[in-house]
């Protein structure tokens, strides 16, 4: 609104198509969402859509994971450049899941269309619709955590025609379906896409025809141009400097060694940049992230930092630069296996953590740092057909200068998704669970607070293959100006001869009775623990928050009875 | 039956209490004539402001034979966060359902990685787990611990002081044993604690959604319940002895009694009255594809209306709590007569805070501080100070002049009534979003819809809005402003329940689907019966929400009676189709089984209105100077008085139509005709590109 107000006459045609665009991305999301057949769509929301102008510029996107949309952007680009725009028809959809090119592994399926103005044949627009599916043939079923090079991880199509002018490319999905533990999942899912495809399709159609196309392609500069400036506008009032920071992935699966995370941020009027030189260079595991995974994070960081409440477009991010030397951790090149894409979540606070010192009062302190993950996959039960369910569990937020972090809250690179429900779980898996609750304690102590990680206790009714996917679980999440660091993600594994095995991405064929326990991590906390209004540790111990023991310990605060022992606390506080 | 004047009954009361006025209106069945009232909302004791508007509609009460009611006093509660001390008893090792949620960060704050996460409406101090345990299949692992219970209650009724208490097992719809016998412990324990238990108020799978139903019903029924019984109990101190219903969320009625029974049932009671009028207008003039847009002192509320039917939702959220409950498809912003106009940054903006009906806009000179839209109106000449509420309220534009000068005018440095003007505007745009948002971004062209516009603020804004958006027509149906409260008296008693019963088609018969169902008809058949009226007619809708195996979101199918499963599986196919351009060849699996009960009661008739003598001409007894929005400037309106308006009659704009609660204003390009019941119909004519 206050963009397009800024220049008159066209400013508000243009906010209007920006918001008919907008409604146009929500419309296939709904679709989406509605008729998907994976939970990662319909409750982790784990899909991307975005819509993108001839010059491959995103102009809209929908609500979804944050990393996928910036994601789409690279994927568009390597895709249309592969497959020349100049064979590509109305009514074609394409499919690409390359990972170097996609930003991604290559069960994130990339479906994109191109959109043509009916009258003129003239092609202005792209349609970008990216989706995890189940099973493209991979090594294993479900997630791969040992491949260690691209063709271990699934079939790929380099941006391949899956419908030629409206009609389905039979031959194509005849090779996914063959090529596929899951073929009706990923066909449920493929149709899903197509159908939300097809749904922005119309509703482009209708903007270009309301519109007339010269306006269109006005609006669409003016509404770039206005994300431009709003982001330069935004930079401007930043602090300007030069900040870096160190972090550690876990393992590559393959050794214990923790993994190295460099990172550099230079921020100035006009340019923010990224640097990850000096990283660990590609490593043996599927932990490693092709460069337009690294970009679509910094995408992520950059955004929350200058316009996060503006629906986004390329405009936004032209002040953006990224840079990692090919060949390294961060910029994977074939055949180097990427499916776990773990160094991109941990990848995202390390960029906050280098601005921590720099931004005072603008950055929280780290969240749990993950996303930490489950999945199951076995037979159900009503058909003997395989099932893959997968959980996404919340982490503490990291606190902030003016308060606490959230209790038990999706990770922010997945901060839309949602858990799956325990009934859902329990219906589709063999999995029991025993317990789901708040972890008191795991919040980091500070003048705030940290937020609460959960705790999860699961019980196998009947057997499959369980997979947990933890990162973060060597390295603590980190505090500011003397916020607490909270223990770090884990699992604990009680099955076989394992009793209380600690892990972190692990998997195992589990057998009836076999049990496990993840506890996930806190956020870091802000400020001295000792500066905490003595009222909110009363109130953070009455709901079990802080247990009275850390009151006293950590925060100083003698809570004796549901009470605050003034006397006490003045001593313990001197 | 309700025959007409049976008994000396003659007339019927819809009430409907809103953020800032409560309305109602009488029918006299006999002239076949409206009256309404108009009165304050009393928030510190809404049955206060209940009664003010019945004790000055003046209705005898022993010749009313239906009182229908609405209201907001629920959700405000919610919102407000002034509902009860709440209490959750859940399973052991459970007690953070409610706290976590789905996790999920809401999309708007997608991007905002210092998103503070606002404090729940219960405290986790008043969660208590207990053990107990039903399993997937409905079957107990783990009996339910009476000690622990025991020591639960006590816990929160005597050291937490909850007056309600939320009880939510997992696995309870498919089982509801523990949460039956914790309830009537309860009642036993502490018969003054109210209970709210998730099998009886959604019965449906996803344990956060339906704790969440659960919690905020807890919440709301001490206020609600004690609110209608002290209703009740007044009426017939007062000679009432009709009956006395109240609008739930869908459309439907139900008796006081069952209503304080599942409070949460009312969240949007007071919007649904205004719906359920606007589908009875629907088809009386055949307008089968509408806008409702209601705008009152606090809120909007839009629903679009297809086919003379309104959309339905089976979940919707209040505050971002999810809650499972059958509902109009209706969006609300926080705009209206009463939201306060500020400058913040250089920039005008309008609501979403509220001047509410206490102390209300400045010009009420009952406190208000900040100027209001209403404020606006008043400067801009479309309200008449002296006449406003027909002369009982006499309004201080003075005050008006001050706050808008002083709050405005400075900050922005323009003038009088281009700050008016633009705090007009604003309010127009904001409009335009939640009516875009139900149409154009849904694939609806505004173009083939009309727009009815009621509520106090809705007649002063509708053409205007109707001419920025494109929508060819304006209807102004008879008493605008209590057009809710009209609605109401064309409502039914409807009762509905589910059962989630998740199998595939391959392992369902027709057998097995009539066994499912009944318990459902039963139910419902058995609660209508139990509202103690009488209806012309009972009938049972039966729906199923279906889904290819493998998919989460399922759609809901009517079926017919003897529909066989080959029958039930091709409308799925082609409602599939239909919906979202493909249908699969997967087993369709089953997800939840609904049955809706319809009761339905005897309608009052509408009045004809007389039409003009032959050369006879529709008058305009003065001139206003007031602010014309599709011209940008002062200029001459003509004034009229709808009671003058006849059948036929045309008035073209600029002009302002007077009915003492609210105005009609067409401007510059606009004209209206009158229909023959009564209702203004306006060419809006268009801005658009």
């Amino acid at each position: 609104m206050t963009e397009a107000n800024l220049v008159e006459g066209i400013g508000i045609t243009a906010e209007i198509i920006r918001s008919h665009l907008d409604s146009a991305a929500e419309e296939m999301r709904r679709a989406l969402i509605k008729t998907a057949f994976n939970p990662v769509v319909y409750d982790v929301h784990d899909f991307g859509i975005s819509i993108y102008n001839n010059a491959l510029d995103l102009i809209s996107a929908a609500p979804g994971i944050p990393s996928f949309l910036g994601a789409n952007d690279y994927a568009i680009q390597k895709a249309v450049s592969y497959v020349g725009a100049e064979n590509l028809e109305a009514g074609d959809i394409l499919m690409m899941n390359y990972p170097y090119w996609n930003s991604a592994h290559t069960y994130d399926a990339t479906l994109f269309a191109p959109i043509f103005d009916p009258k003129t044949t003239e092609l202005w627009a792209y349609e970008v619709i990216r989706c995890h599916w189940l099973d493209l043939g991979a090594k294993n079923v479900g997630s791969v955590m040992d491949s260690t090079e691209m063709h271990q991880e699934g079939i790929v199509l380099p941006g391949t025609k899956v419908y030629k002018k409206g009609q389905p490319n039979t031959d194509v999905l005849e090779i996914l379906k063959f090529n596929s533990r899951m073929p009706e999942a990923i066909f449920g899912d493929l149709n899903a896409q197509v159908s939300a495809i097809r749904t922005g399709e119309r509703r482009l159609h209708q903007i270009l025809q309301k519109f007339g196309k010269p306006m269109m392609r006005s609006a669409i500069d003016y509404i770039l141009a206005a994300g431009e400036k709003a982001s330069l506008e935004a930079l401007e009032k930043l602090p300007h400097g030069s900040w870096k920071a160190t972090d550690y992935l876990d393992d590559d699966g393959f050794t214990d060694d923790l993994i190295p995370m460099n990172v550099a941020v230079t921020v100035s009027s006009n340019e923010f940049k990224v640097d990850f030189t000096g990283s660990a260079n590609a490593v043996k595991g599927p932990v490693n992230l092709p460069f337009g995974a690294t970009q679509s994070i910094c995408k992520i960081a950059f955004k929350g930092l200058t316009t996060p409440n503006a629906s986004p477009n390329a405009g936004h991010y032209r002040p953006l630069k990224v840079e990692a030397p090919e060949g390294s951790l961060f910029h994977a090149v074939y055949p180097a296996p990427t499916f776990l894409l773990r160094a991109g979540t941990v990848a995202l606070e390390l960029i906050y953590k280098a601005l921590a010192e720099g931004f005072k009062g603008l950055i929280s302190a780290s969240s749990g740092g993950d996303n930490p993950g489950f999945s199951m996959i076995g037979r159900r039960r009503d058909n003997g057909k395989l099932y893959w369910i997968s959980n996404n569990e919340p982490v503490g937020w990291g606190a902030f200068a003016t308060h606490d972090g959230g209790n038990g809250v999706q990770h922010h690179t997945v901060a839309v998704g949602r858990n799956t429900p325990i009934e859902v779980m329990e219906l589709r898996t063999g999995m029991f669970i025993e317990q789901m609750q708040l972890t008191a304690d795991s919040g980091g102590a500070g003048k705030y607070r940290g937020g609460l990680g959960v705790q999860r206790g699961i019980r196998f009714v009947e057997e499959g293959m369980f997979t947990c996917m933890i990162k973060k679980s060597k390295t603590r999440p980190w505090g500011i100006d003397g916020g607490g660091s909270p223990e770090a993600n884990r699992m604990y594994i009680y099955a076989g001869k394992d009793d209380g095995k600690k892990v972190g991405t692990y998997r195992f064929q589990a057998q009836v009775g076999d049990r496990c326990i993840l506890f996930t991590s806190g956020g870091g906390g802000y400020g001295n623990p000792r500066e905490r209004d003595p009222e909110l540790v009363l109130s953070d111990v009455l709901d079990g928050y802080v247990s009275p023991g850390a009151a006293r310990s950590i925060y100083a605060v003698a809570v004796v009875d549901g009470k605050i022992e003034y006397q006490e606390t003045k001593k313990l506080r001197a | 039956m309700l025959k007409r004047n049976r008994d000396g009954f003659r007339f019927r009361i819809g009430v409907d209490t809103g953020g800032t006025f409560v309305d109602a209106v009488e029918i006299d069945e006999k002239t076949r004539r409206f009256r309404i009232a108009k009165s304050p909302t009393t928030p510190s004791d809404p049955a206060v402001g209940f009664m003010n508007v019945i004790e000055k509609l003046g209705t005898p009460l022993d010749q009313t034979s239906v009182i229908l009611h609405g209201t907001t006093l629920g959700v405000n509660a919610i919102i407000q966060e002034k509902g009860a001390n709440t209490g959750i008893i859940t399973n052991e090792g459970f007690n953070d359902i409610f706290e976590i949620g789905r996790g999920n960060v809401p999309d708007k704050n997608m991007y905002d990685f210092n998103y503070y996460k606002p404090p729940r409406l219960i405290k986790r101090r008043n969660v208590v787990g207990i053990p107990a345990r039903i399993s997937v299949t409905g079957g107990v692992l783990e009996g339910l611990d009476e000690d622990a219970l025991k020591d639960a209650a006590k816990f929160l009724v005597e050291e937490q002081k909850v007056n309600s208490i939320a009880v939510s097992f997992l696995h309870s719809y498919k089982n509801p044993e523990h949460e039956r016998r914790v309830a009537a412990r309860l009642s036993k324990l502490y018969p003054d604690v109210s209970t709210s238990i998730s099998s009886q108020i959604a019965n449906e799978y996803r344990e956060y959604e339906r704790t969440s139903t659960t919690v905020i019903d807890a919440y709301i029924k001490p206020i609600v319940s004690r609110y209608l019984e002290k209703v009740q109990r007044i009426l017939v101190e007062k000679g009432f002895r009709g009956i006395y219903l109240i609008m739930r969320s869908d459309g439907g009625t139900l008796s006081a009694a069952s209503t304080a029974e599942l409070p949460v049932s009312t969240i949007q009671s007071g919007p649904a009255g205004g719906v359920v009028g606007s589908i009875y207008l629907s088809k009386l003039c055949n307008r089968k594809k509408l806008i409702s847009l209601d705008i009152g002192g606090t809120s909007l509320d839009v629903c679009v209306i297809e086919d003379s039917t309104a959309n339905i939702v089976h979940q919707t959220y209040v505050s971002d709590y999810p809650l499972l409950l059958t509902m109009y498809d209706v969006r609300s912003i926080g705009a209206g007569g009463g939201s306060i106009a500020s400058v913040k940054n250089g920039l005008l903006q309008v609501g979403p805070e509220s001047a509410g009906a206490d102390p209300g806009p400045m010009c009420y000179g009952r406190g208000g501080a900040r100027p209001t839209v209403t404020d606006a109106l008043v400067i801009l000449g479309y309200i008449d100070p002296a006449i406003f509420l027909s002369g009982e309220m006499p309004l201080k534009p003075e005050l008006s002049r001050k706050g808008i000068e002083e709050q405005v005018c400075r900050l922005l440095d323009v003038d009088l009534t281009d700050a008016a003007a633009g705090i007009a505007r604003v309010t127009v745009t904001n409009s335009m979003g939640a009516l875009r948002q139900i149409t154009v971004e849904e694939g609806r062209d505004p173009a083939e819809f009309s727009l009815l516009a009621f509520g106090g603020a809705g007649p002063p804004f509708a053409a205007i809005l109707a001419w920025e958006l494109g929508i060819p027509e304006v209807i102004v149906p008879n008493v605008p402003a209590a057009f809710s409260a009209l609605g109401m008296l064309m409502s039914n008693v409807t009762f509905e329940v589910s059962q989630t019963h998740i199998t595939t088609f391959e392992q369902l018969s027709e057998e097995k689907l009539k066994e499912l169902l009944a318990p459902l008809e039963t139910k419902v058949e058995s609660v209508l019966r139990d509202q103690s009226t009488s209806y012309k007619d009972i009938q049972i809708e039966r729906s199923l929400e279906l889904r290819y195996s493998g998919q989460e979101h399922s759609l809901e199918l009517v079926v017919k009676e003897g529909s066989t499963i080959r029958d039930i599986r091709r409308n799925f196919d082609e409602l599939h189709l239909k919906r979202y351009g493909h249908m699969m060849k997967y087993d369709v699996e089953l997800v939840n089984l609904r049955a809706k009960g319809v009761g339905e009661l005897e309608k009052p008739m509408l009045p004809i209105l007389p039409k003009r003598e032959r050369g006879g001409k529709a008058a305009s007894a003065s001139k206003t100077r007031a602010y014309c929005l599709t011209t940008n400037r002062m200029t001459d309106f003509l004034n009229y008085s709808r009671m003058d308006l006849l059948q036929g009659d045309t008035v073209q704009g600029p002009a302002i139509i007077d009915e003492g609660v609210t105005r009609t204003i067409i401007h510059t390009g606009q004209a209206l005709r009158v229909d023959e019941f009564g209702n203004l119909v306006i060419s809006s004519g268009t801005n658009q590109i």
